[in-house]
């Protein structure tokens, strides 16, 4: 698992490409980039939870959700600067991780899946009861203060933020912790029997990725510029994450983020061709074949098929 | 390995190529491309520009493109919509026929790119208190239909000509649904009746909007000891105001009702919608055309008869007439992007007559214009009449109803009345 | 309270009907199908397009809709469950991603604004207090004779048997001479069956509309968890305490509150007993 000077070689040559992107493509395609860039993020988090541990979770927009309600909320009802509310937002989200994770400590498998759907089933109807007057309730807030301007500047923020959680996710990953957090995800029972304290290596699953999620989703909220329940607490938008992540390829950082900009990109892609409601579903029947074709991704296939060119050139070596 | 190089940038190339297009005049609609009140925007505007180029073209002879951005009447979707339209597209102009949450969703985005927007179908006053608060920042944005804090006014009226004075009503339970939109109207209805209808609230109902079963809830209404029902209700509304009927609940139940707007009502209610009266935006079901509204019907129906919505809503009348307000404006200023144009939109008036006196009129109140009954501005938002005669424009709204034949017709003010109100026939009198 | 009691009675076997379709694949299988509730809406579809569109008598689209809910159910198994090999994580996602499709695909055929189907039996009964129409009359009634149907054929058939067995030790059964994979092909297609019928029934309490998915699979979600995987009764007998919890907090606490309690029982139950109430590991 050490870290070996190509990867940090193709780190630096995917950032030196990113950040030289507005200079070749124009402000729309930069316009999807930024979706791709935010999709990743939630998609990386996610997998750091569910793509590792295997304790799925169907809840995502509710951490997500909490981060930019938090620091929407705060900003521009209270008046808090960003950069204030931001890190609080993020602290609200990694305190709804620990909600999260008490249920962890008793149950996995389908039944964690199911109390986590239930976390943003809850939180979606609780946001348009409780103090409408702060939330916004069902139409929720628009006008919030927004980072920066214009598709360049939203670009590099949104490039930016994605690079360094998707390299710090990385490292993370690379180190035992990570090694530690895949073999829950094999197997709970033997990494127990190993000496490890497995409810100390779940909460620090659940911690990052409430981290990573608040973190991406205040920053999203502050380019979005609005914010509505229907548009967070949303199966589709659980469905975007999820499939984000496993179509890219579930336990790599690369994976998730391929599936993003794949997810993102097709849509949009699309929009030309189909203008109308074939686009959904045109989109959801890709997901879905491509998923069954290969559960484990994009990320798998490209390997499988690198490995299949090796072979043949190996073979007419010979 | 040159080879997959090659290969590998050509794929970049075509994966970030820009779809390319250039018209003269190119106009966005942004809306639901599967839904009634999307659709009504898009044909109206579709047959305005088809219209406008018909008729030589627009700013010394340029022929107009209409952009379509689907946003599913998803929040997110809308923004990716507007952005494709501003940035990808370059649209001059954008014609919008989205939801509340949506027209909110993407408000930023259109602050940001200052692009002329008008929307035909949210009546949601909280877009026009932000160009009130901060109007340089909204200026290009225009509603075109009556705010929803007028539509409570004109049910105010109502109440006390027709369901005080008419049919003796005293006493109301409201029955709202947890929203945003049916807060708001319940506290402008709510403060509003007894002092000037006199009519008692003496119960309020809120429910969730995916209640499944309505029984208990008509069973609380039918406890309380009202006279009548004042349901308020845009989120499946269908849902409640079919129990009504299918539970023939022994009271009479007005109100605001969303999916009684469109003339598909009947068919999808099958038949189970007779008695549900609400108030609806003009030009509703059931209203009397004038001359001009009425040729644009003609070519609708023509044209799109055979799907859905067979007729316009009331925001395909909007778009209709706005697109070619904006034009008009756009004429005048010499394009769409200059400060020029919103002075020329705002002074845009369209009267339209039927027999001789005003029936409808498209036009916007000012930026500093008080409304006098109201007491307040309405800056970009469509110029109504809450005053009878109504000899200054259309009225906010009128109450319309569903009678049980089927048949539909405006029940208030008197000026646009076809029908008259009635209850259903399982209730007693 | 009589009033009480008769809605209660009448939302429950509603629910009832609903969630037993679910209960049996999670049953059997162990895994979730997060596509129940598009049956649901497929059925509730094909009724209103056969009955209300194209004129056909009430039960032949009862009778179309079932059989397309079963298809559905047995295209889903063949091309979707059997491919994954089990793989919960795998269903899960999968099915999740197929209900979104269908959805899009609803979307598309039949656009997006709501229908209303006719009563299946039109007219209505007041009875202390409370109206009662024959519609929901009939649905309670229905989901009551199509459980005990249900019960009665698990119990006392072959296949029932069968089915009993898989779902206790699916190795074990595969020694014993069931075939696994046929048993859990017809249970996919009774559950597509199952799903349909109580779609019929829930739209014409509620409405058709191409997102009235999420609802029915929440309910069904909730009698799952606060019942545990366990037999036919114990769905019926958690069926009616959320049928009761929702007409109790809708009449007498706060109605816009409906959906946050179903949810606070839900978490509760997982966290204090996450096998449920009911836990049983058979059918």
């Amino acid at each position: 698992m050490g870290i070996r000077w190509q990867h940090l070689a193709a780190w630096a040559v995917f950032i030196i490409f990113m950040l030289a992107l507005p200079e070749f493509v124009s402000k729309g395609t930069l316009r999807t980039i930024i979706f791709a860039n935010f999709l990743a993020i939630f998609a990386i988090s996610w997998d750091v939870l569910s793509g590792r541990t295997g304790y799925i979770s169907f809840g995502h927009p509710f951490l997500i959700g909490i981060g930019a309600y938090t620091s929407a909320i705060l900003s521009y009802r209270f008046g808090f600067p960003i950069a204030l509310s931001i890190p609080l937002a993020v602290v609200a989200a990694m305190i709804g991780g620990t909600l999260f994770f008490l249920p962890a400590l008793r149950i996995r498998g389908s039944y964690f899946a199911l109390v986590t759907l239930a976390f943003m089933e809850l939180m979606y109807q609780l946001v348009q009861v409780i103090r409408p007057d702060i939330t916004g309730g069902t139409r929720g807030i628009s006008g919030v203060e927004t980072i920066t301007r214009g598709a360049v500047n939203n670009f590099y923020l949104s490039f930016c933020l994605m690079a360094l959680v998707a390299f710090s996710m990385w490292l993370l990953m690379k180190s035992r912790l990570g090694t530690a957090l895949s073999a829950i995800g094999m197997n709970e029972e033997s990494v127990r029997g190993s000496g490890l304290d497995t409810t100390k290596l779940k909460l620090a699953a659940f911690m990052i990725a409430a981290f990573v999620a608040g973190l991406g989703g205040a920053f999203y909220v502050h380019y979005l510029g609005s914010i509505a329940p229907r548009a967070l607490f949303d199966i589709n938008f659980l469905f975007t994450i999820i499939v984000a992540a496993l179509i890219g390829g579930a336990s790599t950082i690369i994976g998730p983020m391929i599936g993003a900009f794949f997810l993102t990109f097709l849509l949009e892609y699309l929009r030309p061709v189909l203008p109308g409601a074939e686009r959904y579903f045109i989109y959801g029947g890709i997901a879905l074949i491509l998923y069954m074709y290969q559960p484990k991704g994009i990320y798998e296939v490209a390997k499988q098929g690198w490995g299949r060119i090796q072979a043949a050139r190996a073979g007419a070596g010979s | 390995m040159s080879g997959i190089l090659r290969s590998a940038a050509a794929a970049t190339a075509l994966l970030f190529a820009v779809p390319a297009a250039y018209a003269d005049i190119k106009v966005g609609f942004i809306g639901s491309l599967s839904s009634d009140t999307g659709l009504s925007t898009l044909r109206g505007a579709e047959l305005a520009i088809e219209e406008l180029n018909a008729a030589g073209g627009v700013l010394g002879g340029q022929k107009i493109e209409l952009i379509k951005a689907d946003t599913g009447e998803d929040v997110t979707e809308g923004i990716k919509a507007y952005e494709y339209l501003a940035e990808t597209e370059e649209v001059d102009f954008i014609i919008s026929g989205s939801i509340d949450d949506v027209s909110l969703g993407w408000l930023p985005r259109m602050v940001e790119y200052q692009i002329p927007t008008l929307d035909t179908w949210t009546s949601y006053i909280g877009i026009i208190d932000k160009l009130v608060e901060d109007y340089d920042s909204y200026k290009p944005y225009f509603m075109n239909i009556a705010s929803d804090e007028a539509l409570a006014t004109l049910y105010i009226d109502f109440g006390k000509d027709v369901l005080a004075d008419k049919m003796g009503w005293k006493s109301v339970v409201i029955l709202q649904e947890d929203t945003a939109f049916g807060g708001a109207i319940n506290g402008l209805v709510s403060e509003a009746l007894a002092p000037n209808a006199g009519i008692e609230v003496v119960d309020t109902i809120v429910y969730d909007v995916a209640t499944v079963d309505f029984a208990p809830l008509f069973s609380r209404a039918v406890d309380s000891g009202a006279d009548f029902i004042y349901l308020i209700s845009s989120v499946n509304s269908q849902v409640v105001s079919s129990q009504y009927v299918k539970l023939q609940v022994p009271m009479g139940m007005t109100g605001v009702n969303v999916a009684a707007l469109g003339q598909e009502y009947w068919e999808d209610t099958g038949g189970a919608g007779g008695g549900i009266s609400t108030l609806s935006p003009v030009p509703s079901v059931g209203f009397a055309l004038d001359p001009a509204s009425q040729a644009f019907v003609d070519k609708y129906v023509a044209r799109y008869g055979d799907s859905r919505p067979k007729f316009p809503h009331f925001n395909g009348f909007n778009a209709y007439h706005g697109l070619k307000q904006a034009f008009a404006a756009a004429e005048e200023a010499g394009g769409f992007n200059n400060n020029s144009w919103v002075d020329a939109m705002e002074k845009q008036d369209l009267v339209l007559e039927k027999d001789g006196q005003m029936w409808l009129r498209y036009g916007f109140w000012g930026r500093d214009e008080v409304e006098p009954r109201t007491g307040r501005t309405y800056p970009h938002n469509a110029r109504f009449d809450i005053t009878d005669p109504y000899d200054d424009g259309a009225p906010s709204m009128v109450v319309i109803q569903w009678y049980e034949d089927g048949t539909s017709a405006v029940v208030y003010p008197e000026k646009y009345a076809t029908g008259e109100f009635q209850v259903p026939s399982w209730v007693k009198k | 309270m009589s009033q009480i009691i008769i809605q209660g009675l009448l939302l429950s076997g509603l629910y009832a009907l609903i969630a037993v379709g679910f209960t049996l694949i999670f049953s059997i299988g162990r895994v979730l199908n997060l596509a129940y509730g598009a049956y649901l809406m497929i059925g509730g579809y094909v009724y209103y397009h056969v009955t209300q569109v194209l004129d056909m008598p009430q039960l032949v689209g009862i009778l179309l809709a079932v059989v397309f809910g079963c298809g559905v159910g047995v295209l889903k198994y063949t091309l979707l469950v059997k491919p994954l090999k089990g793989d919960h994580v795998a269903v899960e996602i999968s099915t999740l991603i197929l209900a979104v499709v269908i959805q899009a695909g609803i979307v598309l055929v039949f656009n997006d604004s709501s229908k209303i189907l006719h009563p299946i039996v039109p007219g209505v009964w007041r009875v202390g207090g409370a109206t009662v129409t024959f519609n929901i009359l009939t649905a309670a009634l229905a989901s009551w004779a199509i459980l005990i149907g249900l019960y009665l054929f698990v119990r006392n058939t072959h296949i029932g048997r069968a089915m009993q067995a898989v779902s206790m030790d699916t190795k074990g059964a595969a020694i014993s001479g069931v075939d696994p994979d046929r048993i859990n092909l017809i249970t996919w297609g009774i559950s597509g069956g199952l799903g349909a019928i109580a779609g019929v029934f829930f739209a014409s309490y509620t409405q058709l509309n191409p997102s009235m998915w999420v609802a029915p699979l929440i309910i069904a979600v909730a009698v799952v968890i606060v019942g545990g995987i366990g037999s036919i009764i114990g769905t019926l007998i958690v069926a009616h305490i959320i049928g009761f919890m929702e007409i109790i907090s809708t009449t007498l606490i706060a109605a816009e509150l409906r959906g946050v309690f179903t949810m606070l029982l839900i978490i509760g139950v997982l966290v204090m007993r996450p096998r449920g109430l009911f836990g049983r590991e058979e059918l």
